[in-house]
C-alpha cells in the first residue's frame, strides 16, 4: 500500500487493473485497500486532512491529500541486496549488455542506496555456456565432449539441449542425451568441446514452475546409497551433498546417507574427508576410499 | 484488521508530519483508530505497530523528549524516510523486473523492493538462474552500505571486520573487508557465522579508494587462510590439465610437459583446502613440493588407506 500511493499519485488516471497486475495484488484486495485509504490522514481528520480517493466508472483512480506519501519509501537493506544481487547476476551472464539499461538502472540504484561497489556476484561462465544457450534457444543439436566426473572420464555425446540455467553455484545445461537415451544434466564448465551436428534438436518441454535447484539434485533410484559416520568438524557434509537422511549423534556429529552417482564421486569424498569419517556401509564403499587412497599413493612411492 | 491498516497508515502518516517527536500518549491523543486505554495493552499494541512498519523500511526514531523524566518520543524523518528517487526510466525499469523474474534469490526480498521503485514494467523473464539467500544478508549489505563495523562469531573465533563488500561466488556468500585485529584483508563465508552480526554505527571506516569486493575475494577457497604463506608445485596430468588451468587462470602454469601434463604453482595459504583441491583430481595430480606438503598428502593417504 505504502509503496503503491506514491506510483498513483504521479501517475492519476491508471486502473484498478493495470494496478493489480504492476503490484502483483488482486483486484478485490486493491480495491478493499483503495475504500479503506479515504479515512487514513492526518489529526484531526477532518475532510481536508483526509485522503482523497476518486475511483471513476473504468476503474480508473485518483488521489489527493497525501502529499507526505508523494515519494516512495526507501528500500529495506534486505530489499535492496536482493535487487541488486538479481541485476547483477543477470548482468554477469555472457551476453548481456554492459551498457544496457539494466546497467544504468543498477548504477542509479547503487547511488540511490549509496552502495557503489558494496555488491559483486560472481556467476563464472566457463568457455561454451554462450555456444550452449544458443543452441538451446534455437533447437540445434549438438556433440559435446564431457568430463564425467562421477566416473572419472571423458565421454562424447550427441545432445539436444532443452535449456541452460545456473543453480547451487554452477551452470547446467539440461539436454535430452541420445547415448543414455534420456533427459541428462551436464555441467557447463565441464563441457570440454562443442561441435554442430547440424542436425535439429527434438523439442523438449520446459517446466518453468519448477524449482532449478530441485533439478539439480536428482539423484537416480538405482544409484548406490553409502553412509557414512562424519564427525562435528565435517557438518559440511550435511549442506553441501545430496543427503538423504541425516541423523544427529549425541556428543555431536552426524550419521549420513547420500546417493552415489558415480565411484569417482565417492572416492573423491572419501580422500577428501579422510578421518573425519568413516563409511558405516556397505563394505564395498569402505574399501572403495582405501583402494583409491592406494591408487593415488603409487604416483608418490614410484618417484 | 483493516482497523489495524488504517491505524498503520495513519501512524505514518502523523509521524512523518510531525516536526517534534510525540509521545505515545501524544499519540494516542491524536491518532484514528485509538490505540486502547489500558496503558499496558496500548503500549503492547503500539510496539507491535512499530515493528511491523520497522519491518517495511518505515525508519521510526525514538529521541527523549524531556531530559529529566526521560519520556521517549517517536518520530520518522522525512529524509531518513523516503528513497533518494534513482529516477530509473521505464526501460530500466523493466530491465529490473527482468532481472527480478530470471534470477530469484532464496528468501530474497527483490520483488517488494522493485514494487516501492513503481512497480513490475513490461514483461516476466523465464527462470535462468537460482542464487542461494543466507539468513543476516541484508544486514551486512546495510553495514557495507552505511560504513559500519561489525562483530561476528567465526568457527569458534570473534572477528571484528571493517566490512568493504558481499560477494556471491560458487553459490555461497561472503563478506570482504579489513579484519581489524589482523589488521589485513579477510574474507568469510556467511552461511559459517556462528550466530548472528553486530553492527556498530555508521561512518566508522571507509574502504580503500577503488575497493573492488570480486578481486578482493580472490577466485577460489585456496586463497584465504590464515597458514603462513607458502609456494607449492603441484603436477596435474593431461586428462584434467585443461580444468585445472581454467579454474587457476593459465599464469598459475609453470611448466607445460609433452605429455599434456602441467605443472601448476599455487600460494597456499589454506593447507585444508589446498589438500582437498589436490584430491580432488584423484590419482592426476601430484605434490611436487614443498617437501612438507607432499609429506602432509602421504600421511593423509596412508591414513585412509589403512581403514579398510
Amino acid at each position: 500500500m505504502l509503496a503503491m500511493v506514491p506510483w498513483i499519485l504521479a501517475h492519476p488516471g491508471i486502473t484498478i487493473r493495470e494496478l493489480a497486475e504492476r503490484f502483483e495484488v488482486p483486484e478485490a484486495e486493491l480495491e478493499a485497500d483503495l475504500a479503506l485509504l479515504p479515512m487514513c490522514g492526518l489529526p484531526p481528520y477532518t475532510a481536508d486532512r483526509l485522503i482523497d480517493v476518486t475511483v471513476g466508472d473504468d476503474g480508473s483512480v485518483a488521489i489527493r491529500l497525501a502529499e507526505y506519501f508523494e515519494r516512495p519509501l526507501r528500500l529495506t537493506p534486505s530489499e535492496g541486496v536482493a535487487l541488486l544481487a538479481a541485476g547483477r547476476a543477470l548482468l554477469a551472464v555472457p551476453g548481456s549488455d554492459p551498457g544496457g539499461p539494466l546497467a544504468t538502472a543498477l548504477a542509479k540504484l547503487e547511488q540511490a542506496l549509496g552502495a557503489q561497489g558494496a555488491l559483486a556476484i560472481d556467476v563464472g561462465a566457463g568457455d561454451h555456456l554462450d555456444r550452449l544457450t544458443r543452441a538451446a534457444e534455437t533447437g540445434e543439436q549438438l556433440e559435446i565432449d564431457y568430463y564425467s566426473s562421477g566416473r572419472d572420464e571423458m565421454t562424447t555425446r550427441v545432445v539436444d539441449p532443452i535449456r541452460v540455467f545456473h543453480a547451487l553455484g554452477a551452470w547446467y545445461l539440461a539436454a535430452y542425451c541420445h547415448r543414455a537415451q534420456a533427459e541428462r544434466l551436464f555441467r557447463v564448465d565441464r563441457v570440454r568441446a562443442v561441435r554442430a551436428t547440424g542436425a535439429r534438436a527434438e523439442v523438449h518441454p520446459v517446466d518453468d514452475d519448477e524449482e532449478l535447484a530441485d533439478l539439480v539434485y536428482r539423484p537416480e533410484p538405482s544409484d548406490p546409497r553409502v553412509k557414512l559416520r562424519v564427525g562435528p568438524d565435517a557438518a559440511w557434509v550435511a549442506d553441501s551433498l545430496p543427503i538423504e537422511d541425516a541423523t544427529p549423534r549425541r556428543g555431536g556429529g552426524w550419521d549420513v546417507v547420500l546417493a552415489v552417482s558415480g565411484p569417482a564421486f565417492l572416492e573423491r569424498l572419501l580422500l577428501q574427508l579422510g578421518p573425519a569419517a568413516t563409511v558405516v556401509g556397505p563394505i564395498e564403499a569402505a574399501k572403495a576410499g582405501a583402494e583409491a587412497a592406494r591408487r593415488v599413493l603409487a604416483r608418490y612411492e614410484e618417484g | 484488521m483493516s482497523d489495524r491498516l488504517e491505524r498503520l497508515v495513519n501512524l505514518t502518516a502523523t509521524l512523518l508530519d510531525t516536526r517534534r517527536p510525540l509521545t505515545l500518549v501524544e499519540l494516542s491523543e491524536r491518532l484514528e483508530p485509538s490505540y486502547p486505554d489500558d496503558k499496558v495493552a496500548r503500549r503492547r499494541a503500539f510496539e507491535r505497530d512499530k515493528e511491523t512498519l520497522r519491518n517495511l523500511g518505515v525508519p521510526i526514531v525514538t529521541e527523549a523528549v524531556d531530559p529529566l523524566t526521560h519520556e521517549l518520543g517517536y518520530r520518522v524523518r522525512p529524509e531518513d524516510y523516503y528513497l533518494a528517487d534513482p529516477g530509473l526510466t521505464d526501460p530500466e525499469q523493466a530491465a529490473l523486473h527482468v532481472a527480478v523474474t530470471a534470477v530469484r534469490l532464496d528468501g530474497g526480498e527483490a520483488r517488494e523492493g522493485l514494487r516501492k521503485l513503481g512497480g513490475l514494467e513490461g514483461a516476466a523473464a523465464p527462470p535462468l538462474a537460482t542464487l542461494e539467500g543466507t539468513s543476516g544478508l541484508g544486514d551486512l549489505f546495510d553495514a557495507v552500505a552505511r560504513r559500519r563495523s561489525i562483530t561476528f562469531d567465526y568457527r569458534g573465533e570473534t572477528r571484528a571486520l571493517d566490512a568493504y563488500g558481499v560477494v556471491h561466488r560458487f553459490g555461497h556468500w561472503y563478506v570482504v573487508g579489513r579484519d581489524r585485529d589482523k589488521d589485513a584483508m579477510r574474507a568469510f563465508r556467511v552461511d559459517r557465522f556462528d550466530g548472528p552480526v553486530e553492527a556498530g554505527p555508521p561512518r566508522a571506516q571507509e574502504p580503500p579508494p577503488g575497493f573492488d569486493p570480486a578481486s578482493a575475494l580472490r577466485s577460489d577457497p585456496l586463497t584465504y587462510g590464515d597458514d603462513e604463506p607458502v609456494a607449492a608445485h603441484v603436477l596435474v596430468d593431461a586428462a584434467r590439465a585443461a580444468w585445472v588451468v581454467d579454474a587457476l587462470g593459465e599464469p598459475a602454469v609453470v611448466q607445460r610437459r609433452d605429455d599434456g601434463s602441467v605443472v601448476v604453482e599455487l600460494e597456499v595459504v589454506n593447507r585444508e583446502a589446498f589438500r582437498s583441491f589436490v584430491l580432488e583430481l584423484l590419482e592426476h595430480a601430484e605434490v611436487l613440493d614443498p617437501p612438507e606438503l607432499r609429506a602432509d598428502i602421504i600421511d593423509w593417504l596412508r591414513g585412509v588407506a589403512a581403514t579398510a
